[in-house]
């Protein structure tokens, strides 16, 4: 197994309490054996574990990223922690059973993103540190480490499932574009635009 | 003729004392050291032009500050309700194909809105700006009206259809805008590699040095007092402001003006009830002028 | 050049109004004579029909204005340049007594007669009073509201309501609560808008609890017919707990007990946001910052601090007067007639008639070059 590649990601406006850690593994071997570490409430597990077909883009998953931080920082998290909140953010509506289940891991899952948040608290840092992120997942997430980039991700989006999630279908103008690339980039700011009106 | 004692006047109330008087920045604009640079400041509140997520990717982001004049609950509710129905009618827009911003993010309680910044410069700006370069070129027809067939009239009649048609797919979505000027429009311009060109405003910082023109997408921009309707008062109400925003600042581009309603009518199928709605406001605006 | 001195006498609602003026072309100074009012209120739970105040109008011409006359202390009526009178906008009965009065004693000395827009005139008065020289102005009493700023020797509507003035809102609801009209309808609800907060040794003992009331603004005008509807809802409502109270039972579990008090705060709260909002408007729209408040709603505490709040927070003043001069009084008519009649305009005998709609944006305000 490849050395697990977790990039610490910059977003802007959060203040330097907040620590993003990312990673993509591909063709994950044991997805059920992550479901079952969030479902069973494992502290060691604090983690989004992300359907990565439901992922467009760095932007998208940044967005619900920073929009479960918000959350977090204002103390108006939907869902227990800033982890599950991330992946309900990925969602246009306000089920939340049906969010875990179509944005979060599942035992099928072949893609994973993971969103790690390191947080520090009145001055003690996180017990954490990106490098002990880093090992507890090569360790645990049997998979392919690849660079969390948009050529990657773009390359396990499920663009139909996505289209009916997010209820992007029967829209006569977005067929009408011919160039394959402006068509993804409206629906993406369609989705991103959904998530952001979420809870709302 | 004696003297009266006169009635005591009122003596005129003391300067404020802190006449440069601060506004507090939104609390996502306060908490790192990403940078924020003011755009404009009118009564609604104050737009922000800065980064979002990424350092490469700007935003314009709108705050509605609370009002200490207003009961702390009913401002709540109110601004609550603006930040709202804003993002409500912007992503309403873009699910219908009307060019505006893309929404980015929503913090009610703050009163917060974050959006896609749209590139290019006003339509009042290109629009002057083409309308100096016309009278430098051709210095007999400075004062002039601008002629639907003269020589170079071509983009200019280009804009006029493309704005028309921004507001006849606005209408057709459903939303009445609310204050139509031509600073509310953007040109954003077109796309000149498609294959690394910017796409939705995820690019690099505007040029002040490129050539700017006429050419470019027409974008609505600041849904700040629009609704959701479908009232032919309330689109031709749209329409007369956009008139009077032509006649007001654009006197010359006035003659174009037909073309816009042109190609509204070309663009949107209930434009004839609309523009002979038109016809009742121009009376009635002459009458009131409360646009000034 | 020796002050000129005109009488105004003001009739379009319930106050007769009249009072000497003088103006100095040369210093433009003004002074004030006198400024003699008298006003006809009806009973709790009425308005003031046209027919009855035309008629208090007309018993009462020749005592005010002998009055005014003999405090301003003018040795010959002849001193006067002019006799100004209210042509409109308003009732139009007691604007026509009042206009006879006017015109018989421009007959009686051989005076030149001007005919005075109403609104003009309480621009001219706040100007004068508070030294603003250019601000945008929120004009509100019981027949008018509208955002005013001037521009090119007209002063502009920038918005104003689409229905009831916002007066007439608060007017109307006092009688639905039986609240006296005496000082005037206005004055007892502010107070008993005080009286939400339940002071006691200075300390508030109870929050006033702002009731759902609907908020009517759209882009730089308004509506308030929408919230007289509903405050009356809630008022009925409240007629309803009052009995239910009293015949021993109990209200619903969470319901809130309205009263009064509540109300009336309740409904200032409402409409005076709504107007400061549209008046920030109009001030961002023509880069002012200052901003005067005239008309009788003008003089309420209440509004005032909070144009006050907003007008500080555009690095701005906001300027008010008293119910001396924001009340419908004749000096103001007698000074806005003054500063046209120095224009020379005049209005001659056989036009001196009266209007009840005569927009703020028809007058030719040919004193001001700025």
């Amino acid at each position: 197994m490849a050395a697990a590649a977790v990039e610490t990601v910059a977003l802007e406006h959060l203040p330097a309490t907040h620590t993003v850690l990312l990673a993509l593994y591909r063709n994950v071997a044991n997805a059920s054996f992550l479901q079952e570490q969030l479902l069973s409430r494992n502290a060691d597990f604090e983690y989004a574990f992300v359907d990565a077909s439901t992922v467009v883009s760095r932007f998208q998953l940044l967005s619900a990223v920073y929009k479960a931080v918000s959350a977090e920082m204002a103390g108006a998290m939907r869902t227990p922690n800033v982890h599950s909140e991330m992946v309900v953010s990925l969602s246009s509506n306000n089920n939340i059973s049906e969010a875990y289940r179509r944005y979060g891991v599942q035992p099928a899952t072949k893609d994973v993103v993971v969103v790690k948040v390191l947080i520090s608290r009145e001055g003690s840092p996180s017990s954490l540190t990106p490098e002990d992120v880093e090992k507890h997942l090569e360790t645990h997430v049997q998979g392919d480490s690849v660079a969390c980039s948009d050529e990657e991700l773009a390359k396990v989006t499920d663009w139909p499932k996505l289209r009916k999630y997010h209820k992007l279908n029967g829209l006569p103008w977005i067929e009408a574009i011919k160039d394959e690339e402006a068509k993804k980039k409206e629906l993406e700011m369609l989705i991103v635009s959904a998530m952001a009106m979420r809870g709302t | 003729m004696a003297t009266p004692e006169p009635v005591a006047a009122i003596q005129p109330p003391p300067p404020p004392a802190d006449a440069t008087h601060e506004f507090p920045l939104p609390p996502i604009l306060q908490r790192s050291a990403s940078t924020a640079e003011l755009i404009t400041q009118g009564a609604e509140g104050r737009l922000y032009r800065t980064t979002w997520l990424a350092p490469d990717r700007f935003c314009a982001l709108k705050h509605r500050p609370s009002k200490p004049y207003r009961h702390p609950t009913l401002d709540a509710r109110l601004t609550r309700h603006r930040i709202l129905s804003e993002a409500r009618i912007l992503q309403k827009c873009r699910r219908e194909g009307v060019a505006v911003p893309a929404l980015y993010g929503i913090d009610e309680s703050q009163g917060v809105l974050s959006m896609e910044w749209v590139p290019g410069r006003p339509v009042r700006v290109e629009v002057n700006e083409y309308l100096q370069r016309r009278s430098g070129k051709y210095p007999g027809r400075a004062r002039d009206s601008v002629a639907r067939d003269e020589e170079g009239a071509a983009p200019l009649v280009g804009l006029m259809r493309r704005v028309g048609e921004a507001v006849g797919k606005l209408h057709k979505a459903g939303i009445v805008h609310g204050d139509l000027t031509t600073s509310n429009m953007m040109v954003r311009p077109w796309e000149r590699n498609k294959k690394t060109g910017p796409i939705n405003g995820s690019h690099q910082e505007d040029d002040d040095d490129t050539e700017h023109s006429l050419e470019g997408e027409i974008v609505v921009i600041d849904f700040g007092l629009a609704s959701q309707g479908s009232a032919d008062e309330d689109r031709a109400v749209d329409l007369y402001v956009l008139e009077r925003a032509f006649g007001s600042t654009h006197p010359r581009a006035e003659s174009l003006f037909p073309v816009v309603l042109e190609a509204y009518k070309d663009t949107f199928k209930a434009a004839s009830v609309v523009l002979k709605k038109l016809e009742d406001v121009r009376m009635r605006g002459r009458k009131r002028s409360m646009l000034g | 050049m020796a002050p000129l001195y005109a009488l105004g006498c003001e009739g379009s609602a319930n106050k007769l109004g009249i009072g000497v003026v003088s103006h100095d072309p040369a210093t433009n100074k003004t002074r004030i004579l006198s400024n003699v009012r008298h006003t006809f209120n009806s009973p709790p739970g009425t308005g003031f029909l046209p027919k009855d105040t035309a008629a208090h109008h007309r018993a009462h011409f020749v005592s005010v204005a002998r009055e005014a006359l003999k405090t301003a202390g003018l040795t010959s009526p002849k001193d006067l340049s002019c006799i100004c009178y209210t042509r409109g906008p308003g009732m139009g009965a007691p604007l026509t007594s009042t206009a006879i009065g006017a015109r018989t004693l421009a007959l009686l000395w051989g005076l030149d007669m001007v005919g005075v827009n109403h609104c003009v005139g309480h621009i001219e008065m706040g100007r004068v009073i508070t030294g603003a020289d250019n601000p945008v102005v929120l004009y509100v009493s019981g027949g008018n509201t509208q955002v005013i700023a001037y521009a090119e020797q007209r002063y502009r509507i920038f918005g104003e309501t689409l229905d009831i003035a916002v007066g007439n809102c608060i007017d109307r609801f006092a009688r639905t609560l039986n609240i006296p009209n005496d000082p005037f309808p206005g004055y007892n609800v502010e107070q008993l808008a005080k009286k939400a907060f339940f002071e006691e040794d200075g300390v508030t003992k109870r929050e006033p609890v702002l009731l759902d009331l609907p908020y009517a603004v759209k882009g730089m005008d308004c509506s308030f017919s929408g919230i007289l509807g509903a405050a009356d809802l809630l008022a009925a409502q409240m007629r309803k707990q009052d009995a239910l109270l009293a015949s021993g039972g109990t209200l619903k579990e969470g319901e809130e007990r309205i009263t009064p008090q509540d109300l009336c705060f309740t409904l200032q709260e409402t409409v005076y946001a709504m107007l400061v909002e549209i008046t920030e408007r109009a001030m961002a729209h023509v880069g002012s910052k200052q901003v005067l408040v005239v008309g009788g709603v003008g003089c309420n505490e209440r509004l005032q601090a909070m144009m006050g709040l907003m007008a500080r927070d555009r690095g701005g003043s906001v300027y008010a007067t008293d119910e001396r001069f924001c009340i419908d009084n004749g000096i103001m008519i007698g000074l806005a007639g003054l500063l046209a009649w120095e224009t020379g305009f005049r209005t001659p005998f056989e036009d001196s008639t009266c209007t009840q709609r005569f927009r703020t944006d028809d007058v030719h305000i040919s004193w001001r070059s700025d």
